[in-house]
């Protein structure tokens, strides 16, 4: 007994098919080199069942097995689960220290210092109208450029509180918009978990569809924490920000009081600009408005226009937002109480406004001292979130880095295995051709001796 | 094995360094083209309270120096209007000695009285200086006339001081008031004067020689300490400008060294980091074209 006369060609046909699948998942590698979230593919190369030589009296018998060829067992995508994990943990980092560098850099940029036209020198130029105001008190002019300053002053204020204001519900909108992101990005996965699960039970892998899975689960990590779990047939369930999301082929629509425990991320360091950074920053503001508003009105009232009567408010609101100049002192700068006496010469409550300048209102800072801290604090904090954007970002592309030595397509390896391929295909070819030519010797030649 | 490198890794590796070499040339050009190496509070947030204090500094300073200058010309009025009342009263001292004499009959003395009259009113022109449409020696009412010429002698003015600040709460009383030089009706310098016109008329010529001439120069040593008060005020003034000065001129350097971009330096960085960013674009353009795939034949 022997194998049939034409395993041999069966033997070829298998490598043939099997080289050329190689060179397609190839191909394939090669045309997504650039795919954003793409694993690379590998044909799973694997030997045939072998054939168990029939044998006479006892089987096995002769020789032994006689390997068959080779079969492609799977497509494997090549991908590390752990780097996974450990580069959304970073990318959470990354994202809630980019959201705060992001906001902070504008809180900076609405304070516009140190510049002639940020608060601190309107403070500067209102504190030196009163001097000047001590110095002619009886000048009609003098006292219509103190009006001015001080206008120009509480419209520094003014301006700077409805910028942070505006930056606070602009941020709110962010928070909104980003969770919306979350319940989109919560549909996408529950919709390719249901086709990724199908697909599964047929005993395939979907390893593309994988790949855009665990894409829009990279884009939810660095919105906040999520959690992955593997559920049946290769679906997963998702829970961000300690709620949970995504079930197996169903995604829940989460909003922003679902997420109890949320501890990352960037929709994490937006709620802390908006519900403490920025109204941190607004409180200390108002904080030296009010203080000028109380000050400057209790000293106003304790001295003298220039027509001997007792002064009137200086300043009205009640802090930052709504700080102004009295009306009535724009319109006639006589009511400006200059005078400690009601003499009209006298400046000694000018100079007592001034002097406010160095005196310690605030605790035991002064006005402009308070301003100065509060200015130090805003660029010392975008400083640190600078320096934490640096240091995630540095850490998320070294993580992604070796991702991307696991998972990523190298084109010289590509090309290496694009030749290896197509020389097993050649070769396999080769030795079809050398069982065709054997097989010519035996039905076309044999027994023709002497023909 | 080595790692395994890919062309996607090189790719990010050099996208974030390209952008990092940017960051920083753009940061150089902005210290270049602002001249300042404090463009936000950020850059440097110790740097930028400091330059914020010393801002507010410079500018207290240039407002005392402003207020140091006010004083002066107030002083510089004040102390001409009192160089002409003393010349008022060497001419009066002059007349009452020409008075005393016994030879004088009494149309001589009446025209010494009109000379004396004129001389009142003169000096009283004097306390009526104005500087900046204000009275100087009316005390706190400037806007009030102190003395009216003519026989009314009262003072309108009040004793009240007018302080400049000329540093963080160093005060100066810069004027005069008139009653303490010039005297009102009841006493001071226009009484004694009143006083020897009284005496020319009624030809007490015993007192013209000796209690009039003694008040009148017991007048005159007090306007002496008026004069002297203005002057030792004003060489404190130059004093304290000067020091205002040099306080400007050491706050602006300290300034200068927290703000100002050291441009040499900057220029320094900013060619390096070019050249960087360069061989970085250079060294790209070479590592990320060529693959395997140059060097195989098809």
């Amino acid at each position: 007994m022997g194998l049939s006369t034409f395993m041999g060609l069966e033997t070829s046909l298998r490598g043939l098919l099997a080289q050329q699948q190689a060179l397609d998942t190839t191909s394939h590698n090669i045309a997504n080199a650039s795919t954003t979230g793409y694993s690379r593919q590998v044909a799973v190369f694997q030997a045939s069942p072998a054939y168990t030589m029939p044998g006479v009296t006892t089987a096995p018998a002769g020789p032994g097995q006689i390997g068959t060829g080779v079969d492609v067992a799977g497509y494997q995508r090549i991908r590390d689960a752990f780097l996974d994990v450990q580069y959304r943990a970073q990318s959470m980092l990354q994202g809630q220290a980019q959201a705060n560098q992001d906001g902070l850099q504008q809180v900076q940029l609405a304070f516009n210092e140190p510049t002639d036209s940020g608060i601190s020198s309107l403070l500067s130029n209102y504190w030196g109208a009163w001097q000047n105001l001590s110095n002619n008190p009886e000048d009609m002019g003098t006292r219509q450029a103190l009006a001015q300053s001080a206008a120009s002053l509480a419209d520094g204020f003014q301006s700077l509180s409805s910028q942070l204001t505006t930056l606070q519900s602009q941020t709110a909108q962010n928070v909104t918009d980003q969770i919306n992101q979350v319940n989109n990005l919560g549909t996408q996965i529950a919709q390719l978990n249901l086709t990724i699960s199908k697909i599964t039970a047929t005993g395939n892998s979907p390893n593309d569809l994988l790949d855009q899975r665990d894409l829009l689960v990279d884009q939810l990590s660095a919105l906040g924490n999520v959690a992955v779990t593997n559920g049946v047939n290769g679906s997963v369930d998702i829970s961000f920000g300690g709620a949970s999301l995504v079930t197996a082929g169903t995604s829940a629509t989460l909003a922003e009081s679902d997420l109890t425990s949320l501890s990352a991320g960037k929709i994490q360091g937006l709620i802390t600009l908006r519900d403490t950074t920025i109204p941190g920053y607004q409180a200390q503001l108002n904080t030296i408005a009010s203080t000028l508003i109380t000050k400057t009105n209790a000293q106003s009232a304790a001295g003298f226009d220039l027509n001997g009567n007792a002064g009137g408010a200086f300043f009205t609101g009640t802090d930052a937002s709504d700080i102004a100049v009295n009306p009535a002192m724009v319109s006639n700068p006589a009511l400006i109480a200059a005078s400690a006496t009601g003499a009209v010469g006298d400046a000694g409550n000018a100079l007592r406004m001034a002097d406010m300048q160095t005196t310690p209102t605030i605790g035991s800072a002064t006005i402009d001292a308070a301003y100065t801290q509060l200015v130090t604090q805003v660029g010392a904090d975008v400083q640190q979130a600078t320096n934490q954007v640096d240091t995630t970002t540095a850490l998320t592309n070294a993580l992604q880095n070796q991702r991307q030595s696991v998972s990523g397509v190298s084109l010289d390896e590509e090309m290496t295995n694009l030749i290896t391929f197509q020389r097993g295909y050649q070769a396999s070819a080769r030795a079809l051709s050398a069982m065709d030519d054997m097989l010519d010797q035996l039905i076309n030649r044999t027994g023709r001796v002497g023909l | 094995m080595t790692a395994r490198i890919t062309q996607g890794m090189m790719n990010q590796t050099l996208l974030y360094d390209l952008r990092n070499v940017t960051t920083q040339l753009s940061t150089s050009e902005q210290e270049l083209s602002s001249g300042y190496k404090l463009n936000k509070p950020s850059d440097d947030p110790y740097g930028a309270s400091q330059a914020l204090k010393l801002r507010a500094d410079l500018a207290a300073n240039t407002q005392y120096q402003s207020n140091v200058q006010d004083a002066n010309s107030w002083q510089n009025v004040a102390d001409t209007a009192l160089g002409d009342i003393g010349d008022s009263i060497q001419r009066a001292r002059d007349l009452v000695i020409q008075g005393a004499n016994d030879t004088n009959d009494a149309s001589d003395r009446q025209a010494i009285v009109t000379e004396l009259n004129q001389l009142i009113d003169s000096i009283k022109t004097d306390g009526n200086t104005q500087y900046a449409g204000r009275y100087i020696f009316s005390g706190t009412a400037t806007n009030t006339q102190p003395y009216q010429l003519g026989s009314n002698d009262a003072y309108s003015g009040n004793t009240a001081m007018i302080t400049r600040e000329i540093g963080v709460g160093v005060q100066v009383a810069i004027n005069t008031p008139g009653s303490s030089v010039i005297g009102d009706g009841t006493g001071g310098l226009l009484a004694t004067l009143r006083g020897i016109v009284n005496d020319l008329q009624s030809g007490n010529t015993n007192a013209l020689s000796t209690t009039d001439l003694n008040a009148l120069d017991t007048a005159n040593d007090t306007l002496l300490n008026a004069r002297a008060q203005v002057g030792a005020l004003s060489d404190r003034l130059t004093t304290a400008s000067n020091r205002l000065q040099s306080t400007e001129q050491s706050t602006t350097q300290l300034l200068s060294n927290v703000q100002d971009a050291d441009m040499t330096q900057v220029m320094v960085n900013f060619s390096t980091q070019q050249a960087a960013y360069q061989a970085a674009l250079r060294a790209g353009a070479q590592i990320i074209q060529p693959s395997l795939m140059d060097f195989l034949s098809t």
